[in-house]
């Protein structure tokens, strides 16, 4: 028992929680005494804390500073045993595991969890929004469920669950027994989870959940109700978990491709979370400080957007929109990749243009750092700001037509074979097309004026995010499927789900360009009588929508208990995740792969990507061991034995 | 193994043209057709109005393009029984298309942000004898103040225009963030605390129109609403003029409480904006029908709820909307005239 | 990046013991001559350098462009310029003798690294003390007016930066008397190295930006 206590797990996670929140009672006690603040105890300065410091906690108690903890006092690290790695049973994935394979599938798992939570918030908003008036929540509850829902769907579903399937292909892909840094790997899914949860307790605060939109634009956030510091901080987690795993991609793909494969034989997926893993490096620690400034601004009472101390309202939109037009990139960039992997193998041509979708990434990476304020047209800033904003939001569109176009391209005179994760990537391609097209015309100034904060956004905002993002990690997922859990999907449901999420996706989504032009806003629970035919439909529309999700719930579930068994390489792929068994061995590969080609020779005469020799990689002298903070393939040093 | 080049690859590029073009002219005359705006009741519409036909013309060949070749390349390259083991041909690349597809559409976007640029100019331009109109935000409601030489504004909570007269509007907001939309003009700007914003506009139709705040701002966000009425220069002459005499002040001196509910003082905003009153006309639902909670309570009870609103919470309602401040806004002699008008007309 | 590349072919073992019962990973291929705890740190030092940027975004924004901004001194508020810079010099002493500290061990000089390493962990930590004494003396407060808040931002910002670092430097200290570290293998010296420079550089910037300009 006492063992049990001590060693890393759920049971000392959960006390390390309470501790976590013990330990914030006590520094509010101690500080407020000090200052002589009555009462002595505040309740929500409690609560800020212990938003912190319980879910450090959680994470020290689980075991994911353990090994840093031995290592930093200074004790003698234990030679890796590899005993960590891997998943034989369930529980396996509720602990700190640094087999890359098994975070991979922790982070899908969970996110897809925060999607169906995230949809299910849709579902409350369209049956509010169903008719005119007050249906079902009042309009505080409304502002919670738009603001969850966009925050649970951008930082717990979107960004992480591209995050969780190339930490499960990309290490596979360059021919790499695990990621770099394999602890902080599972320090950033542990993060993940935290942060939903901290999101969705906000609906227990006093005043109800943040409701000021994911957007959480000051003013609005410094003074809202208390709910609101549950975004405040949980974002924190969030970005944290983000920017660590971005750091262990970059330094993955630099230091641990398989011999041969040179930055141009890399498939375009690792070229695509490379340029995202830039993004996320760069942008996201300006999302954490502007959060950070806002909860200084509400809890210590600063004044960085207090007009009247001489604070900058507006200098939040600047620094929040640093991070979150990037974001948008962050959003499609690794989907992009998926595209690319998918439409090469099920076209069964090689990508056309392979070096222009490699610099096209790069383009739209250094050219999404100069669009920001296209989101604040009308939002009062310099006037001059707008027309270079304009240009350079416009020309974003001539880096992804190219890869728009080489897709098109690669699929001209292939061999299609026409299953779900191609029906999935060619609806990606029309429908993000339509997206980014109503993008290019909010990117007009003369027209975003009229449409800004209307539904038109709320339309572009989905055509993007579900037509352009959703529609790829259900491809992926899809694709990846036999390689991840050794199983084959129901192909019949597969098509399904694609036929009835294309149909639903226009028929909810596309009407609200049109009320949104005619004048109806954003954000709100009411709205005027003239749309009400609109948005009944829109509605219904997405009861449908909601329910194609089960049956990809359902398909995803059945098959994975007991679907078919996967071969190796059921899509006769030439990519390295395919020439291992299904799913891979636990380290991956018995010996490293040499990569002798590029990644998409198909129709090449007996061409390959990758070799498997078995011949012993040389061995330079001096080389030494030391655990010592030392990457790949290891395990998690556990306390006890 | 490759497939071999059977199938007839002419004619499909002939025909996706043809195709393209007929569904272009189909998307273009769809688009077109939709009734996108609401009214146009000022000179910023048309050319906006404009600007969004030639992208409706611009996008929809963007969009069949995409889609014209992901269906023809369903329908004429698909798998066919017996072509599982086949490979297409090995086709790297093209320099020639790969140029052309990045230049054509940055010509295309060039060309767009220029017209994009005049048209901006255009709707932005200063104009002769623009009337000057100070527009406030707070959580939830808009006032507009008339500058008069000389004297002190005028304040409404609806906002008067004469037709023709271009105006000039600076947006203020005391509390949030808020947006001073009028979609009837196409025109919107953020309300900023700590700054002032603005924007021209030169109303050119006759009628009412709704103002939106278009930026969330909290609770009562969606019920941020109020009106513009643009009518002729003598209707707007003479609203002035009466507006210049005591508010609310019926014939006799006395004060008419029914007009501080419907349209406030200036400083007040109105009550109208938020509650539902029958003997009033209003009906917003921010607040409790007024109906209902004041039906059979004492004056003291009124009073207590307008001045110190959030003492007692309205079942299903949340503190903090209504303004806590009436106490220092009205008078107190427009207090007692308008808790006598609620104790008269509530719930009758 | 292709350079990167060239050197591929090099493995490099990490594990000795390879159990019986457990098949261990292949050996990873070294793509890259940069270590990777180098490039991470590398890397993390990107992100924090972006920290900065928004507080900097924010000190622009208030400086610069706010409504009726201004900037010390004011209301008899003045900047301690002197102390601050004296306090410079301190931490840019540190920044020396960690340097010394890393030549050593490099060159197998024990005693080098122990006194390298006691002496940046006590500079930084006169650092961090006098900037504690400067909010004590300085007469205004974070709530008072934006431009306290930014300059709160920006120094704590800064010394909680200085607080990280000098929490690694401890345990280095403390690793290097129990007797780790070689001159083979130095990267646990070196990998606190580098971000203590940073700190240092950006010190430089802050002062600047907060105490020159
Ligand atoms: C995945 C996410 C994603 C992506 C990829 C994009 C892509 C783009 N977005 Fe979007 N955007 C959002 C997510 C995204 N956006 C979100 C969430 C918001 C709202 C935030 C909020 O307020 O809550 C938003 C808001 C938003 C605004 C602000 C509107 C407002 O609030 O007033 C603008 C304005 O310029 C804009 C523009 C663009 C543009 C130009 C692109 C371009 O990158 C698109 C480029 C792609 C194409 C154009 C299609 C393919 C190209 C071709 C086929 C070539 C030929 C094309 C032409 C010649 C036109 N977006
Ligand atoms: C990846 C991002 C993403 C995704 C996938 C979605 C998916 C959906 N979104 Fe969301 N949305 C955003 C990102 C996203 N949204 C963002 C960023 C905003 C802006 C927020 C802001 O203003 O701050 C927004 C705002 C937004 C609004 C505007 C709110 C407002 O401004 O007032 C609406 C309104 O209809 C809406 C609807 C929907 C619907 C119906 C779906 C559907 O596609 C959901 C389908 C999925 C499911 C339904 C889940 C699966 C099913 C179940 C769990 C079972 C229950 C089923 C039934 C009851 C039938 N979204
Ligand atoms: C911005 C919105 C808003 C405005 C303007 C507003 N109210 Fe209210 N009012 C509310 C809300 C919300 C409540 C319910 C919450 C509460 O009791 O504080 C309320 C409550 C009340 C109550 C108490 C009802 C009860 O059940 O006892 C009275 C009386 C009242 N308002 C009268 C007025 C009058 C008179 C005016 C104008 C002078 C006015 N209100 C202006 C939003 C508003
Ligand atoms: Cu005011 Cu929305
Ligand atoms: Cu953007």
């Amino acid at each position: 028992m006492v063992a049990r206590l001590r060693g890393p797990g759920m049971i000392r996670a959960a006390l390390g929680t309470a501790l976590g929140i013990a330990v914030s009672y006590v520094i509010i006690f101690i500080m407020r005494s000090w200052y002589d603040l009555d009462p002595v105890l505040d309740g929500f300065a409690v609560l800020e804390l212990s938003l912190f410091l319980a879910p450090i906690g959680f994470l020290i108690g689980l075991g994911a500073f353990d090994y840093w903890f031995h290592y930093m006092s200074g004790r003698p690290t234990r030679p890796e045993d590899h005993s960590g790695h891997g998943a034989k049973t369930w529980r396996d994935y509720f602990r700190v595991n640094t087999d890359h394979k098994v975070i991979g599938i922790q982070y899908v798992v969970t996110s897809f969890f925060f999607f169906f939570v995230g949809g299910l918030f849709a579902m409350l908003m369209r049956a509010e929004l169903a008719q005119p008036g007050r249906q079902f929540v009042d309009p505080n509850t409304f502002n919670g469920l738009f603001s969850v829902h966009a925050s649970l769907l951008i930082f717990l579903f979107i960004i992480p669950v591209f995050a969780g399937l190339a930490n499960y292909v990309l290490p596979l892909m360059i021919g790499a027994p695990d990621m770099i840094f394999p602890r902080l790997n599972a320090l950033s899914f542990w993060m993940l989870p935290l942060a939903g949860i901290m999101m969705l307790m906000s609906f227990a605060a006093p005043g109800g959940s943040f409701a000021s939109g994911w957007t959480a634009y000051a003013p609005l956030s410094v003074t809202a109700p208390e709910g609101q510091v549950f975004f405040t901080i949980g974002v924190q987690f969030a970005g944290a978990s983000s920017i660590a795993t971005a750091l262990n991609f970059l330094a993955t793909i630099i230091t641990m491709r398989a011999p041969g494969m040179s930055f141009f034989r890399m498939p375009l997926l690792v070229w695509a979370n490379f340029s995202t893993s830039l993004l996320v490096v760069i942008a996201t620690p300006f999302i954490a400080v502007s959060q950070f400034m806002v909860l200084f601004d509400r809890s210590l009472g600063f004044n960085f957007f207090d007009p009247v101390d001489g604070g900058d309202v507006l200098m939040y939109q600047h620094i929040f929109w640093f991070y979150s037009h990037p974001a948008v990139y962050i959003m499609m960039l690794p989907g992009f990749g998926i595209i690319s992997e998918i439409i090469a193998v099920k076209s069964r041509k090689p990508i056309f243009g392979y070096r222009m979708m490699a610099f096209s990434l790069l383009a739209i990476v250094v050219l999404g750092f100069t669009v920001w304020a296209h989101h604040m047209f009308v939002s009062g800033m310099q006037d001059w700001i707008r027309v270079p904003m304009m240009i350079t939001t416009a020309i974003i569109a001539v880096p992804t037509g190219i890869k728009i176009f080489s897709w098109l391209a690669t699929l001209w005179r292939g061999v299609l074979h026409l299953d779900t994760p191609m029906l999935f990537a060619l609806g990606f391609l029309s429908m993000f097309t339509l997206g980014g097209i109503s993008g290019v015309m909010l990117a007009i100034i003369p027209v975003t004026i009229h449409v800004s904060d209307t539904y038109f956004i709320v339309a572009h905002i989905h055509y993007v995010l579900f037509g352009g993002s959703l529609l790829t990690i259900f491809a992926g997922v899809y694709y990846w499927f036999p390689k991840m859990t050794g199983r084959m999907y129901d192909e019949r449901l597969g098509k399904l789900h694609f036929w009835t999420t294309f149909i639903f996706f226009n028929a909810t989504f596309a009407p609200m360009h049109i009320i949104g032009v005619q004048g109806m806003p954003r954000r709100v629970a009411d709205y005027a009588e003239e749309w009400a035919g609109w948005n009944l439909a829109i509605s219904i529309m997405s009861f449908f929508l909601g329910v194609s999700a089960l049956i990809f719930a359902y398909n995803m579930i059945a098959s994975w208990r007991g679907g078919p068994r996967a071969e190796s390489n059921p899509w006769r792929a030439l990519t390295i995740e395919w020439q291992v068994s299904s799913p891979p061995p636990i380290f991956n590969f018995d010996s490293l792969p040499t990569v002798v080609g590029g990644p998409y020779e198909y129709g090449v005469p007996g061409a390959v990507h990758a070799v498997f020799k078995d011949a012993e990689v040389p061995q330079p002298a001096g080389a030494t061991a030391s655990g010592a903070g030392r990457g790949h393939g290891s395990g998690s040093a556990e306390d006890k034995e | 193994m490759r497939r071999e080049r059977s199938r007839d690859e002419k004619t499909p590029v002939l025909w996706m043209v043809i195709h393209g073009l007929i569904a272009s002219a189909i998307g273009i005359g769809v688009g077109l057709a939709i009734e996108w705006f609401p009214e146009q009741a000022s000179t910023q519409a048309d050319p906006i109005d404009h600007l969004y036909d030639v992208l409706i013309w611009t996008s929809v060949p963007v969009f069949v393009t995409v889609t014209i070749i992901v269906l023809f390349s369903v329908r004429n390259f698909k798998m066919r029984p017996g072509e599982e083991q086949l490979d297409g041909p090995p086709i790297h690349g093209n320099t020639r298309l790969e140029v052309i597809w990045t230049a054509l559409p940055a010509i295309v976007l060039v060309v767009l942000c220029s017209y994009a640029w005049i048209v901006l100019t255009d709707i932005e331009e200063a104009q002769a004898n623009e009337m000057r109109i100070n527009v406030v935000g707070q959580q939830f409601a808009w006032t507009f103040e008339y500058p008069q030489a000389g004297g002190k504004p005028i304040k409404s909570t609806q906002l008067y225009l004469p037709v023709d007269r271009p105006v000039r509007f600076y947006v203020k907001a005391l509390d949030v963030i808020h947006d001073f939309w009028v979609p009837a003009f196409r025109m919107k700007i953020d309300a900023v605390p700590g700054i002032e914003t603005r924007y021209r506009v030169t109303p050119n139709r006759l009628g009412t129109y709704p103002v939106v705040c278009a930026e969330l701002c909290g609770l009562g966000h969606s019920v941020m609403r109020a009106t513009t009425r643009v009518v002729t220069p003598a209707e707007f002459n003479a609203w002035i003029a009466e507006r210049k005499a005591p508010v609310a002040a019926t014939a006799d001196g006395e004060i008419d409480g029914k007009t501080l509910f419907t349209e406030g003082n200036g400083a007040a905003t109105a009550c109208s904006a938020c509650h539902t009153l029958a003997d009033a006309g209003s009906q917003s639902q921010t607040g409790p029908d007024l109906d209902e909670a004041l039906a059979g309570e004492d004056a003291e009870a009124i009073r207590q709820g307008i001045v110190a609103p959030d003492a007692e919470i309205t079942e299903g309602f949340q503190a903090g909307i209504m303004p806590k401040n009436y106490g220092d806004t009205l008078s107190d002699k427009e207090l007692d005239a308008l808790v006598k008008y609620l104790a008269e007309v509530a719930g009758k | 990046m292709e350079a990167g590349s060239i050197s591929a072919g090099i493995a490099l073992d990490h594990h000795d013991d390879h159990h019986d019962d457990h098949h261990g990973p292949p050996m990873a291929n070294r793509s890259s001559r940069v270590s990777h705890e180098i490039l991470g740190m590398l890397l993390f030092i990107i992100s924090e350098i972006m920290v900065f940027g928004a507080f900097f975004t924010a000190y622009f924004f208030i400086r610069l462009v706010a409504e009726g901004h201004r900037w010390f001194p004011f209301e008899g508020f003045e900047l301690p310029v002197a102390i601050a810079g004296m306090n410079t010099a301190i931490l840019l002493s540190s920044s020396l003798t960690m340097h010394w500290a890393q030549t050593s061990i490099k060159n197998g000089n024990r005693f080098g690294l122990k006194a390298g390493m006691l002496l940046t962990s006590l500079l930084g930590l006169t650092f961090l003390f006098i900037q504690i004494n400067e909010y004590v003396h300085i007469g205004f407060s974070p709530q008072d007016h934006a431009q306290g808040t930014i300059f709160y931002g920006l120094t704590g910002l800064h010394g909680a930066h200085v607080f990280v670092g000098l929490t690694l430097l401890v345990m280095v200290t403390v690793r290097a008397f129990r007797g780790h570290f070689t001159p083979e293998h130095h990267h646990g010296v070196e990998v606190p190295g580098i971000y203590w420079h940073f700190v240092d550089v950006m010190w430089i910037v802050v002062y600047t930006a907060i105490y020159i300009v």
